[in-house]
């Protein structure tokens, strides 16, 4: 790699389970600029599990437009840079393609361990293969417990539990039982174990353990019944996934190579990024990223410049829905849907849709059913977050979603939707957002990799999101109180730059979109009515905010908050498909 | 350009398959050696039943002392009722196995009874050379034969002899087709749509059945089955691809193996037929450099409203083409026997090879 004063072209890859993007930046006129993108499926037919087979084709695409040679006849990556013609100066990659982490988690009280030990295992990409209590939370028996981490073969056992100075023998308890089970499985196989429980207890726990399996101890991550503290249980996981998963990937040893700094997975990239862009706002708002890939969900929120990640692995666009529709209520996933559709035909398509995941919808009965499980892989994801953000003033309303200034989304489905609305309106349907939000769209799938950039060369992503990488898809406001259908519930007025005005009055129940092209701003005057408020001025006073337009324009949405669907499937449908309309979708 | 999957159909090709074990075993073949289809190959023993005895707390003792207590030690074979451990005085107490097994594990007061293992024993699952044996858990076969994967599909691995019980693609599988002639065959059919059929064929103790289509209602009762069951096309469709259908076809009467696992995520695995031509050379260079789509190339459609059409593509514009949803992407135009080409999105092309 160039030294980074030097760096004039960087090749920037995401290698996700489905697809692989890569993009080309150059300094073009003193700044960088997005010179080309490719895309690929990560792998492709029995044979090609090296993801770098998914790379090079992806960057094949660009060489293809740009006549550009990236890679020399070994098949290395030429870097630095030879010529204009000839190489990169630096090559970004992050990944997301690989297995989870396969995890066994015990801990004591429902929700308080176990459930602070559930979120600090969605900060990295694992899923609970095995959970070592029953669902009352109370610990299994030995031998139930020996049965569950010798069935689940876990990758890492994690012990959370007790609170410092707090209870001790259940603990211990499930420590010897995994003990037990540590000592009946082949030497090569044997789980990690990961103590995140009382930390008085620590010694013992080594005792018990001895040499039967690798210990890791980290800080309690229920330490007192209030107070969570997931950060050291998060970055060890992190560590095991690196260790254990991604560094195993086939092919990863290559980009590694290629990359001059460490090779990060997807979420964390995507993670920074949303903190830089919490940055540029209001602090006492918080920032949300929202990333629907191919096999997992991320949502990455910042709030008083704490960044809280927490990634669904599992389900994502194209895997994980049949599992959601069989595993749950089935009208947990129908309800979204705008015209009828029955089970069977739901199921049948969600497994077509796993064994050709980069396909995508061509007629709009399974645009709505892909766009349905992203809105569950959305709100799921967020179930898990929630209680573990400490949104500061950001928490206005303790059983809603926090004030977001801006919301950013990632993923093919949402990014690609074919119409603007629809994508916001996947989004505003699973995330509910209050008071008034700038959504931004990832258009090309590459966010998390500019979060990668930031440490190669920091000016370049920051351009590289200025000049196209991030899209505004529009202004969403969404006044909150209690009223009847079709009430009054704000007046606004839209003052546009060109000195055109607009005066509406925004009924409850309502979702409009006004015009607000990208590019576009307005000042907006806003006038709830007694009991609503919009996030600006005091409760029921409003005021005045200038907003950025976008793909979808300027969005009311008066739905009302928590949003109720008719229970009557027929007239859900129908209210979907007003919302649909409303939203352009 | 690039496209969604691949596919692949081969009247004649090189197949290797991998043979693992879930653990370390024995490695019964070695390079060179020639194996049939029910051949063991390796072996091993998985871990069986166990049962943990909490002996301090059933002695009343502390967990630091059972050790003047026990009767067994570390690796002994124990039978049910054995002791394994007694405290002598007025209040003696004795503990026994619950289990016949050995002694594996001892701690914190605890002690862990494992049953015997049982044997385990990998098949050959296709007739071939044996190419690699590797970790004490691999073993690589290779063969010359007709291959064809599915796309869907449930249950294990099987072999058994082709037998059509439909006659054209897109013709479902009659319960009055199945019958006792069907006996340890592997039936073939364009659509499964009645859950007779599956009865029925269970009673005649088929050894699986490969269907180009599945409709969703049976999904469930597919995954029940005692035999595997492929589906080469899809779920909801209405036909068997055309070369798939003929190159069973050209097959009926064949001993073929057929698995139907699938994973789809982080490991891809495909559901598969494998027929065996032993005497037969596949061609040299049969895996034509992959120039990804071009004019030509025979194409299966995925989804609806072509979904399961076969054709070749006649066109590929350079530009995006709004389709039905209102997305713009690129397109390829299939020729698929009908009136005019259809436009299909890059994506929901799957190459058939």
């Amino acid at each position: 790699m160039a030294a980074e004063n030097g760096i004039r072209s960087i090749l920037v890859v995401d290698c996700g389970t489905v697809m692989t993007r890569a993009m080309l930046l150059d300094g073009v006129g003193g700044e960088y600029r997005l010179v080309a993108q490719g895309q690929a499926s990560t792998t492709w037919g029995e044979s090609s599990t090296d993801i770098t087979g998914g790379v090079r084709r992806a960057v094949r695409q660009i060489s293809d437009v740009t006549g550009r040679r990236f890679f020399d006849e070994g098949g290395d990556l030429i870097s630095p840079q030879e010529t204009w013609q000839q190489g990169v100066d630096a090559f970004a990659v992050t990944v997301s393609a690989s297995e989870p982490l396969q995890l066994a988690l015990g801990g004591l009280g429902r929700n308080l361990s176990i459930a602070s030990a559930r979120r600090a295992a969605a900060g990295t990409y694992a899923q609970i293969r095995t959970l070592l209590n029953d669902r009352q939370g109370i610990p299994l028996t030995d031998e139930s417990c020996v049965r569950a981490i010798r069935n689940a073969e876990p990758d890492v056992v994690c012990i959370a539990g007790g609170i410092e100075d707090g209870a001790d023998r259940p603990v211990l308890g499930m420590v010897k039982a995994t003990t037990l089970a540590c000592s009946m499985m082949d030497r090569q196989t044997r789980p990690a174990m990961l103590y995140a429980g009382n930390s008085r207890l620590r010694r013992q726990v080594a005792e018990i353990i001895g040499d039967e399996a690798e210990l890791r101890v980290v800080g309690n991550v229920r330490p007192t019944l209030e107070r969570e503290y997931l950060a050291d249980a998060q970055q060890e996981l992190a560590s095991l996934f690196l260790q254990r998963k991604l560094k195993q990937l086939p092919g990863m040893a290559t980009l590694s190579n290629w990359s001059p700094v460490p090779v990060a997975p997807t979420a964390q990239a995507f993670g920074r990024l949303i903190q830089y862009l919490w940055h540029l706002g209001d602090p006492e708002t918080g920032v949300l990223g929202v990333d629907v890939g191919g096999s997992n969900t991320t949502i990455a929120a910042v709030f008083d410049e704490r960044l809280h990640l927490t990634i669904h692995s599992g389900l994502g666009a194209a895997f994980g829905g049949e599992e959601l529709l069989r595993s749950k209520n089935p009208e947990t996933l129908m309800r979204w849907l705008p015209e009828p559709l029955s089970y069977e035909e739901a199921r049948g398509l969600l497994i077509n849709k796993e064994t050709h995941p980069t396909s995508i919808p061509q007629v709009e009965r399974e645009l709505w059913l892909e766009q349905a499980v992203a809105r569950e892989a959305i709100r799921e994801t967020l179930e898990i977050a929630r209680p573990g953000w400490q949104p500061g003033y950001a928490q206005v309303y303790s059983d809603l979603l926090p004030v977001c200034d801006t919301i950013v989304i990632s993923g093919g489905t949402l990014a690609k939707a074919p119409r603007p609305g629809q994508a916001a309106l996947v989004l505003l349907d699973a995330l509910q957002p209050i008071g008034i939000s700038t959504l931004v769209i990832d258009a090309y799938g590459l966010a998390p990799a500019l979060g990668s950039v930031a440490s190669i060369k920091p000016v370049a992503a920051v351009e590289a999101l200025d000049a196209g990488g991030l899209i505004n898809l529009g202004t969403v406001v969404a006044p909150v109180g209690e009223a009847k259908p079709g009430d009054s519930v704000l007046e606004m007025k839209v003052s546009y730059d060109n000195g055109s005005e607009l005066e509406i009055e925004v009924c409850y129940g309502d979702l409009e979109v006004l015009p607000l092209p990208v590019g576009q701003e307005a000042v907006l005057e806003l006038s709830p009515r007694r009991g609503f408020e919009v996030g600006v001025g005091v409760k029921g006073n409003g005021g005045k905010r200038r907003v950025s337009g976008g793909l979808a324009g300027l969005i009311i949405d008066a739905r009302g908050r928590p949003l109720h669907l008719p229970l009557d499937p027929e007239q859900r449908r129908e209210q979907m498909q007003r919302w649909l309309r409303g939203a352009g979708g | 350009m690039d496209y969604g999957t691949e596919t692949k159909i081969k009247a004649l090709t090189k197949i290797r398959r991998e043979r693992v074990l879930p653990r370390e075993g024995e490695i019964l073949v070695s390079p060179g050696d020639r194996v049939e289809t029910s051949q063991v190959v390796a072996r091993t023993e998985l871990p069986g039943d166990f049962r943990i005895l909490r002996v301090a707390r059933e002695l009343g003792i502390s967990g630091s002392k059972i050790e003047k207590y026990l009767q067994v030690d570390l690796g002994d074979t124990v039978h049910q009722g054995t002791v394994i451990a007694k405290r002598g005085g007025l209040l003696g107490r004795s503990v026994r196995s619950p289990i016949d097994g050995i002694i594996v594990a001892r701690g914190g007061g605890r002690l862990l009874i494992e049953a015997q293992p049982t044997p385990f024993e990998l098949h050959a699952y296709i007739p071939g050379t044996v190419l690699e044996v590797a970790d004490s858990r691999k073993v690589v076969i290779e063969m010359s034969g007709s291959l064809i994967q599915g796309n869907w599909g449930t249950g294990e691995e099987s072999v058994g002899v082709l037998k059509f019980i439909t006659n054209r693609p897109h013709s479902p599988l009659q319960p009055g087709s199945v019958d006792p002639s069907c006996h340890g065959a592997i039936l073939i059919g364009g659509v499964m749509a009645d859950r007779e059929v599956l009865e029925q064929a269970e009673d005649v103790e088929v050894r699986g059945i490969i269907t180009g289509a599945l409709v969703p209602e049976l999904i469930t009762h597919v995954q029940q089955v005692p035999f595997p069951v492929v589906v080469t096309d899809g779920i909801g469709q209405a036909l068997m691809a055309g070369p798939i259908f003929d190159l069973l076809r050209a097959n009926e009467g064949e001993e073929a193996s057929v698995s139907g696992s699938v994973q789809t995520r982080w490991r891809v695995e495909r559901p598969e037929v494998i027929i065996p031509k032993p005497d037969k050379t596949p061609p040299v260079n049969e895996e034509a450099p992959d120039d990804g789509l071009t004019v030509g190339t025979r194409v299966r459609i995925v989804r609806a409203p072509y979904a399961g059409q076969v054709g070749e593509i006649v066109n590929i514009p350079r530009y995006a083409r709004r389709i039905e949803t209102g997305a713009r992407v690129r397109c390829a135009e299939i020729d698929t026997g009908q009136d005019e080409p259809v436009s299909v999105p890059f994506v929901n092309l799957d190459v058939l090879r």
